[in-house]
């Protein structure tokens, strides 16, 4: 008797979709737009993140050493910037290998380091920072702890680009935060009055199963089925529009912006992100006929 | 197998549909409910297979008090009902043969059955060869009996009609009557609603007479 229910329920579900294909075809459509507007926004907002952690992945301090420090003390030094947790990387440039690099950058200033008498280039420390931990509070006291050890003579480090770029990484997450959330809310809404306009078109039929007989369950699973899977059609769909649209984005776009296309390109869903939109789709789908379906199934 | 204790009911006030209405309906019974139009007849229909609450009294169906019985649990009685609705109820987007299926389908009969029993009963019916037609394909009257076939599929214990001939010529109402007498010969209680004085000189066994919402008498031939 359950496999007979079973084929049914599948027989149903499958017929309900073919049968109601317009009106479904409706409930994709809005379901879809509503979860590509926020897949756009979570791809534009995925850019912005990556964009903000490529920069401040080459977060250097360069620590200049006094001149002839012997090998022993500068060890204590690269000791102490090992202990800490915030450095990622150490390069020790001697004062003969910054003159290289200055002149492999600078070639045609070549005759006037020629004339000069000595190198003019101190060694130093090239500090990488890890970019997940970084942050300007903590990073601010270990410099100045630093700076303390004797044999240093100078740091160089770009204060303004750092708060800069944390600002903005501030403002993205905040942005996301209320933009994000506002829209999840909106489509949730959207999608589960699709589902719900979509019940009440048929609940005539709901009162007539009832009426013969059907227990709630036996009228229920169809349509939460049905929900399910038009939720999460909603989505899938969503997630290809998507694709299209950071296909063809930067086509359109051209390189007209010049760096500003960085800024405002398209970044791909990670599969967790896209999981999670086909999966909302699901349970909003699901949600929204469960609630509906309250309403008729209570006499 | 069917009573009813001072049923009252009110859709609106101050007006009452159905005014201290006591009835008994025994196992086996062939009734008709007969009145004019806006005399409670399909009121008294609806409340019996428990469509709608009365405002007050109490229904006993096979010994149980149907007013007690909770939401989820009504189908049960449902299920030995067939039910004629005056408005036929027919599900429009489905096929005459799945109309018809739909109360074999809840109680999870197996599809060989299903199609065997509904074939039957759209025999009887005099419909077999429109199967596989869509309701709105069909005549007023053809809806009608698609209705009637869908209430007498499951071998109900009680059959509720609801003007069951309204829309059927002579000849065909007397042959759906025929039809209804059989079942009631095989043990089924049978209670129809209607106006039609021929029908009720023809198959009348136990009639009530309302009036108003008020049961004016009760007659047995």
């Amino acid at each position: 008797m359950i496999l007979q229910k079973l084929q049914h329920f599948q027989r149903e579900t499958l017929n309900n979709l073919w049968q109601f294909r317009a009106r479904n075809v409706f409930s994709i459509t809005i379901i879809c737009l509503s979860f590509l507007i926020v897949g756009i926004f979570v791809s534009l907002s995925n850019n912005l993140r990556y964009t903000a952690q490529q920069i401040s992945k080459d977060m250097v301090v360069v620590f200049f050493l006094e001149k002839n420090m012997d090998a022993s003390d500068r060890a204590v030094i690269e000791q102490e910037l090992n202990n800490s947790s915030l450095v990622s990387r150490i390069q020790f440039i001697s004062s003969e290998q910054a003159l290289q690099n200055f002149l492999n950058k600078f070639p045609e200033l070549e005759g006037i380091v020629e004339n000069l008498e000595t190198n003019p280039f101190p060694s130093s420390l090239e500090v990488t920072l890890k970019e997940k931990d970084f942050s300007y509070e903590e990073t601010q006291p270990f410099l100045d702890k630093i700076k303390q050890i004797s044999g240093i003579e100078d740091v160089q480090f770009n204060k303004d680009w750092v708060e800069k770029m944390q600002s903005l990484s501030r403002l993205a997450r905040a942005v996301g935060f209320f933009l994000g959330g506002i829209l999840i809310l909106a489509s949730f809404f959207i999608v589960s009055n699709v589902i719900k306009l979509n019940v009440f078109a048929r609940k005539d039929e709901i009162e007539i199963l009832r009426l013969v007989g059907g227990t709630n369950t036996f009228i229920r699973i169809p349509f939460l089925a049905e929900g399910i899977i038009l939720g999460a059609l909603g989505g899938i769909l969503s997630l290809l529009l998507l694709f299209i649209v950071i296909k063809l984005f930067p086509v359109y776009l051209g390189s007209s912006l010049g760096v500003l296309n960085e800024l405002i390109s398209f970044r791909y869903l990670s599969f967790s992100q896209s999981t999670a939109i086909i999966s909302s789709g699901a349970i909003i789908g699901f949600f929204g006929s469960m609630s509906s379906l309250a309403k008729f199934l209570k006499t | 197998m069917i009573e009813l204790y001072h049923i009252w009911k009110q859709y609106q006030k101050p007006d009452w549909a159905l005014k201290d209405i006591t009835l008994t309906v025994n196992q086996g019974d062939f009734c008709f409910v007969t009145g004019p139009s806006g005399s409670g007849k399909t009121t008294l229909m609806k409340i019996i297979f428990r469509q709608i609450f009365p405002t007050h009294g109490q229904i006993i169906v096979d010994g149980r008090n149907i007013l007690r019985v909770s939401d989820h649990k009504i189908y049960r009685l449902r299920r030995t009902m067939g039910i004629v609705f005056q408005d036929f109820r027919l599900l429009f987007h489905k096929r005459v043969f799945d109309n018809v299926a739909v109360v074999l389908q809840v109680v999870g009969f197996p599809r060989k059955e299903v199609r065997r029993r509904v074939f039957n009963s759209l025999r009887m019916v005099n419909l077999n060869h429109k199967m596989w037609e869509y309701p709105s394909h069909l005549s007023y009257g053809e809806q009608q009996r698609v209705a009637i076939a869908r209430a007498v599929v499951n071998n109900p214990k009680i059959i509720l009609a609801d003007e069951p001939t309204g829309n059927l010529d002579t000849e065909l109402a007397l042959e759906i009557m025929s039809l209804f007498t059989e079942i009631n010969k095989k043990g089924a209680t049978v209670i129809i609603c209607t106006h039609d004085r021929e029908l009720i000189r023809h198959f009348g066994q136990k009639i009530f007479f309302l009036y108003k919402g008020k049961l004016l008498r009760e007659e047995t031939v």
